[in-house]
C-alpha cells in the first residue's frame, strides 16, 4: 500500500493529489473502528518479599491492536502500562540471548520468538521454567545449570600449549560442519528444564543442553581431551540419566537436536579408548 | 561459584548496598530456610556437580548401557526364534532374558526415582527379591509344566 501511495505521488502529483490522500484516509480511518480484541493472561506471580506469600496466577486483559506480536511484547506491556511489579528476564527481544525462557501454554520456549494466541477465547498461560526454584514471578534460579555447564569445561584444551596464541588452530571445513546444529544453543535451559529426568535428578544428571555442549566439545578436531571428557560421563547419573524422551528437541527454541547429541555420545562412549583417557 | 559463596558469606541485608545485593540471587531458598543469614550453606548445597562420579576410570556405566543395548536385541531375535522352533533351551533362555531386562529396567526407574541412601537400598533389595523370584517361578514352570513358548501358543489355540 505505501509503495502504491509513494509510486502515484511520484509520477503525478498534481493531478491526482485528491485520490492519494482519499486513499490515505481510508487507511487511517480503518484503524479506530476495528473492534478491541481483549485477550486474557495468566501469569504465575510469587514475591519472596512479602512475608507467608503463596503462588498465585493473576489475569492482565490487553487489547491485541495496541500490543505487539509476541508474548514479550505483551509482558513488557503489561510491565510498563498495568502492573510494574511483575519480574521476569529480557533482553535482546530477539531470540539470541535466551533471556527470556519460560514455560508459555505449557511448553517451555522464548517468549520473544513466542507469538501470542490471537484466539481471544483462550486464556494464555505463562509460568517460570518448571521445575526450577524460583527467585521472583517469572525469574527461575539458573546457578545450578551454570554450575553443570562449568562442570564439563566448555572451552578449547590443548595437551601442548606450548604454540598457544602464535597461530589459529586451523581446522577443515568438513571438521567445522561437525559443529552445525551445536555450536547455535544459546543455553536457555528451555531443553533441560523440560525433560523429566532433569526434574527428578537436577542434581546430577546434566541435562541435554549441558550435554549438547558436552558433545559440541568432545568433537571438535582442534580439542585434545575427547577421552577425558568422555571418561568425566562414566557413572550412572551424567549422561546416563537419559531415557530418549526428546523432550529436549520438541521444545528447543533454536530448533537444534541435544536428544541426537546425546545418542552420539552414547555411542562415542562405547568406543573410546579407556587407556588414553587414564595417560591424560 | 567460589566467588558468589564469597560474595554472599560477606553481604549481609544491612550492609549492602540497595542495588547491589548479590545474595538476592538465593533468596528464595534462604527464605525457605527461615535464615538468610547462612545462604552461603544451602547454594553450597544445591550446587551439587557430578564430579563426585567422575574419573572412576571404569567403564562400568558404558558396559550396563551396552549389555541392556545387547539383551534387547537378543530379546527381539528369540521371539522369532520360540515361534518356530520352541525347545526347553529356548524356554530357559527366554526365562533369563526376560528377567534380566525386566530388573535392568526396574532398576533405571529405581535409579530415577527413588532418592536417599536408605530408601535406594531398600528399594534394590525389593527389585533383586522380585526378580529372583520371578526367575525362579518362570524356570519352576519351565521344568514342571508345559514352558513359556508352549504357554504363548496356547493362547492362541483356544
Amino acid at each position: 500500500m505505501a509503495a502504491v501511495c509513494f509510486s502515484l505521488s511520484r509520477c503525478c502529483s498534481a493531478v491526482h493529489r485528491p485520490a492519494v490522500t482519499a486513499v490515505r484516509f481510508a487507511q487511517t480511518a480503518a484503524a479506530p473502528a476495528a473492534q478491541p480484541r481483549i485477550k486474557k493472561f495468566q501469569i504465575y506471580r510469587w514475591d519472596p518479599d512479602t512475608v507467608g506469600d503463596k503462588p498465585r496466577m493473576q489475569t492482565y486483559e490487553i487489547d491485541l491492536n495496541t500490543c505487539g506480536p509476541m508474548v514479550l511484547d505483551a509482558l513488557i506491556k503489561i510491565k510498563n502500562e498495568m502492573d510494574s511489579t511483575l519480574t521476569f528476564r529480557r533482553s535482546c527481544r530477539e531470540g539470541i540471548c535466551g533471556s527470556c525462557a519460560m514455560n508459555i501454554n505449557g511448553g517451555n520456549t522464548l517468549a520473544c520468538l513466542n507469538k501470542i494466541d490471537t484466539n481471544t477465547s483462550k486464556v494464555t498461560k505463562i509460568y517460570p521454567l518448571p521445575h526450577m526454584y524460583v527467585v521472583k514471578d517469572l525469574v527461575p534460579d539458573m546457578s545450578n545449570f551454570y554450575a553443570q555447564y562449568k562442570s564439563i569445561e566448555p572451552y578449547l584444551k590443548k595437551k601442548d600449549e606450548s604454540q598457544q596464541g602464535k597461530q589459529q588452530y586451523l581446522q577443515s571445513v568438513e571438521d567445522r560442519q561437525k559443529l552445525d546444529g551445536l555450536y547455535e544453543c544459546i543455553l536457555c535451559a528451555c531443553c533441560s528444564t523440560s525433560c523429566p529426568s532433569y526434574w527428578w535428578n537436577a542434581d546430577k544428571y546434566l541435562g541435554p543442553a549441558v550435554l549438547m555442549q558436552a558433545y559440541r566439545w568432545m568433537i571438535d578436531s582442534r580439542d585434545d581431551f575427547t577421552e577425558d571428557r568422555l571418561s568425566k560421563l562414566q557413572d550412572p547419573f551424567s549422561l546416563y540419566r537419559c531415557h530418549t524422551i526428546m523432550n529436549c528437541t520438541r521444545t528447543c527454541p533454536k530448533g537444534l537436536n541435544p536428544g541426537k547429541a546425546i545418542a552420539e555420545i552414547k555411542k562415542m562412549m562405547v568406543t573410546y579408548k579407556q587407556k588414553d583417557a587414564v595417560a591424560a | 561459584m567460589a566467588a558468589l559463596v564469597r560474595i554472599s558469606s560477606l553481604c549481609h541485608r544491612g550492609v549492602s548496598p540497595l542495588l547491589f545485593r548479590p545474595s538476592s540471587l538465593i533468596r528464595p531458598l534462604a527464605v525457605q530456610q527461615k535464615d538468610h543469614d547462612c545462604s552461603y550453606l544451602i547454594s553450597a548445597r544445591i550446587h551439587a556437580t557430578p564430579s563426585n562420579y567422575a574419573g572412576s576410570g571404569s567403564k562400568a556405566a558404558t558396559m550396563h548401557w551396552t549389555g541392556e543395548r545387547i539383551l534387547s536385541i537378543a530379546l527381539l531375535s528369540l521371539a522369532p526364534v520360540a515361534y518356530f522352533c520352541p525347545s526347553p533351551a529356548v524356554d530357559y533362555s527366554l526365562a533369563a532374558a526376560l528377567t534380566l531386562h525386566g530388573h535392568w529396567g526396574l532398576g533405571q526407574v529405581v535409579t530415577d526415582y527413588v532418592h536417599g541412601d536408605a530408601k535406594i537400598k531398600m528399594a534394590n533389595a525389593g527389585l533383586f527379591v522380585l526378580s529372583t523370584v520371578t526367575f525362579a517361578g518362570l524356570c519352576y514352570f519351565n521344568y514342571h509344566d508345559v514352558g513359556i513358548c508352549k504357554a504363548v501358543a496356547l493362547l492362541w489355540s483356544k
